[in-house]
């Protein structure tokens, strides 16, 4: 008897945050008329596209014991340079396509910058990388400021919100069925869409990242170095080289984040991202990483930011001012750290 | 309590090179000053100098309480919130007292001492699950941090609270002394019956706001030095393992070492309120606890505890004030003091790494 106590109990603190997300669901569904539907499901995946990235990118660096700060205003760099790196091009007479393509390019290669050089302090230079991540954070935020010189970027091509707005996949019940194009349909006809571009994009990447840490020796560096850097060193690992790395997928994510803002909103904009930090660190804490170090899955940071969108949306649709999501965020952060604290050895029983 | 001396270990007279480095954030702020002395016009004055510091004066109280925070090893993201949090709520009682026609003066009084009663909760709370639940100090004021937000934002709605007692601003922007030299010298407030255009003329020495900083520093200065609780707060961050043995009652201390920090980023909510005379929420981008953070280890302390001094603190606070209105006033885009305050900080910390044993 106390024993089956015992497992529910474990259970429970183990799983609680799945149970959390169908519970909070539940209640939305139940409080607000026609939440359980594709339509709002859909929008809570593509307003949650920045929440995921930076959550992932955010758990990377989590697993290393580390933190990156940075990941809101390199997003929001990356959206300046983006917005005004494709209006340049298309300046100099390139054609929509060509010129989204290369300005996007551009900037996924120049979003690995902010996450070289904070690598370099915290791996070289042993800054720690609270402090390297927020002077990073100031100068990205600094810079996207100088290039926007006060006004949002704007002369986009039109292609980027028929991207950025568009779905993969429409289907006209019973008769058609088109990808990425919207059909033409008489007025009255309904056209259900499927799945935003948007989302397809942020879990292609996420899934090859999460692939990288769940299989690939990549991950398992990231994991020994989180766990014990000593021991990590005296495996052989190069812990230097490897620390550079995360901080500069960190940052990749962050401005891959950015370039799909640009594609939803069509524009650019320092403080993009600003918003997002919080939520991403509270969405990896939610999926039970410790910010010691060592420990965290994506998947688990994936429903850490399904709480989060979900609790976004929801308040949202219910019609409730934004303020209490703030007081509804930090209590569950609150929560989930004390059930990890209290039941450590039922929780991570097979860590 | 026997005191401990620190065994001073002198290896004859320091050299240059250390006493550089050593004071470098100090050197550093002076070097400031004179440079922005011949690149701004009027950088240079009484008026602009106190001005800085005036300015600075939220931003000296939110470093002063992390100063505590950090050297004991911990984190408070939670001070800029809990300023905020302060000023919405002694703002909003006395816009009610004031508006039920109580005098200026007592509905003042009440605000402040119902607003800084309630600034220590969120310490509470976060101290509590630090101390006794162990929950890592950037988590749980990052909880404390989303909750005052929130329950400042419902209480003021998403407005700052207007309609409040004008003395408010005229004791938070007021001077000490008042002088116009040959005609007349007054304490406190200007001289009667001048004309607006003759205002300009008037010398006005040290800022009321001077006073209050003295004192909050004063204060904390020597909790930090000169008593068993700075002592037992630098143990703690040195070492917790050997604070238990020392015998100190750990989560008790660490309790009230958050509770004091809220504290004192409720006295800089109040301060706010009497500053510009409108209660004042804090964006949640507005980012004070991390350029309070930055200010803290401009000035030398440690994020991994054990290190630091409310003069640091104060220097590097400094530095950052005087680079914004320095930059400002030398025409320079606002946008670079973003950039230049993260290079200072990263050559704050690599200095820090490279003569580890200085400080």
């Amino acid at each position: 008897m106390v024993k089956a106590k015992l497992k529910v109990f474990s259970l429970l603190a183990r799983y609680w945050a799945y149970l959390f997300l169908i519970l909070e669901f539940i209640f939305f569904a139940s409080m607000a008329r026609g939440f359980f539907s594709l339509r709002v499901i859909q929008n809570i995946l593509f307003f949650g596209t920045p929440i995921f990235l930076l959550g992932t990118a955010e758990t990377f660096v989590i697993i290393t014991g580390g933190i990156d700060l940075s990941v809101g205003f390199v997003m929001g760099f990356a959206t300046v340079l983006a917005a005004k790196l494709v209006a340049a091009f298309i300046g100099l007479g390139m054609g929509p396509a060509a010129g989204l393509a290369l300005g996007v390019g551009i900037t996924l290669i120049v979003g690995l910058i902010p996450g070289f050089i904070n690598g370099t302090l915290v791996a070289r230079l042993d800054v720690p990388p609270f402090i390297a991540t927020f002077a990073m954070f100031g100068i990205s935020h600094g810079v996207s400021e100088l290039l926007l010189g006060g006004v949002w970027a704007k002369n986009l091509p039109h292609l980027a919100n028929a991207i950025g707005n568009g779905f993969f996949l429409y289907v006209v019940p019973g008769k058609a069925l088109s990808l990425f194009q919207r059909p033409i349909v008489q007025r009255g006809q309904a056209v259900l869409e499927i799945i935003p571009n948007v989302v397809v994009i942020t879990f292609f990447f996420i899934l090859i990242v999460a692939f990288l840490l769940k299989r690939m020796k990549f991950g398992h560096h990231t994991y020994a170095i989180g766990g014990n850097i000593d021991a990590a060193v005296k495996a052989g690992i190069n812990v230097k080289k490897h620390l550079v790395r995360v901080y500069m997928l960190s940052s990749f994510l962050a401005t891959l984040a950015g370039a799909i803002y640009v594609l939803k909103y069509v524009t650019g904009k320092g403080d993009a991202g600003a918003a997002f930090l919080l939520d991403s660190i509270v969405a990896v804490v939610i999926g039970g990483a410790s910010l010691y170090g060592g420990k965290g899955t994506v998947g688990r940071t994936i429903l850490g930011c399904c709480i989060l969108a979900t609790l976004e949306t929801g308040l949202r649709v219910l019609g409730v001012s934004t303020f209490d999501k703030f007081i509804a965020v930090g209590v569950i952060l609150i929560i989930a750290v004390l059930i990890d604290q209290f039941s450590p050895e039922l929780v991570h029983k097979e860590d | 309590m026997s005191q401990i001396s620190v065994q001073q270990i002198d290896t004859g007279k320091p050299g240059f090179l250390e006493v550089v480095a050593k004071n470098w954030a100090a050197l550093f702020l002076l070097i400031l000053l004179v440079v922005f002395s011949f690149t701004g016009k009027g950088f240079f004055s009484l008026a602009n100098l106190q001005t800085i510091v005036h300015l600075s004066t939220v931003l000296l109280l939110l470093a002063a309480a992390e100063t505590f925070v950090i050297i004991s090893g911990g984190i408070d993201l939670s001070v800029g919130m809990v300023m905020g949090f302060t000023a919405i709520l002694s703002a909003k009682i006395m816009q009610i007292l004031y508006k039920a026609e109580m005098p200026q003066g007592a509905s003042i009084l009440i605000g402040c001492a119902v607003g800084l009663a309630a600034c220590i909760i969120p310490g509470l709370i976060s101290g509590i699950l630090v101390a006794r639940y162990r929950v890592p100090p950037f988590i749980a004021t990052l909880g404390t941090w989303g909750v005052t937000l929130g329950v400042q934002l419902k209480i003021c709605g998403g407005y700052t609270i207007p309609f409040l007692p004008p003395k408010l601003v005229s004791i938070g922007n007021g001077f000490l002394f008042y002088v116009q030299p040959g005609h007349f010298f007054r304490l406190f407030k200007p001289p009667p019956l001048i004309e607006e255009s003759q205002i300009q003329e008037v010398l006005r020495i040290i800022p009321n706001s001077f006073i209050f900083l003295l004192i909050v520093l004063g204060v904390t200065w020597h909790l930090l030095r000169n008593t068993q609780f700075g002592q037992h707060t630098y143990a703690i961050g040195g070492s917790m393992d050997a604070a238990v043995r020392a015998g100190i009652d750990i989560r008790r201390h660490i309790l009230r070492i958050y509770v004091l920090s809220s504290f004192l980023a409720g006295l800089a909510g109040v301060f706010n309120v009497f500053q510009s005379g409108l209660g004042n929420f804090t964006r949640f981008n507005a980012m004070y606890e991390l350029f309070a953070i930055a200010g803290v280890i401009i000035g030398g302390a440690s994020l991994m505890g054990g290190k630091g001094r409310i003069f640091g603190s104060v220097t590097g606070v400094l530095i950052i004030g005087v680079l914004e209105t320095g930059l400002l006033i030398s025409g320079v885009e606002p946008f670079y003091r973003f950039i230049a305050v993260g290079v200072i900080l990263i050559v704050a910390v690599v200095i820090d790494h490279l003569f580890p044993d200085l400080f």
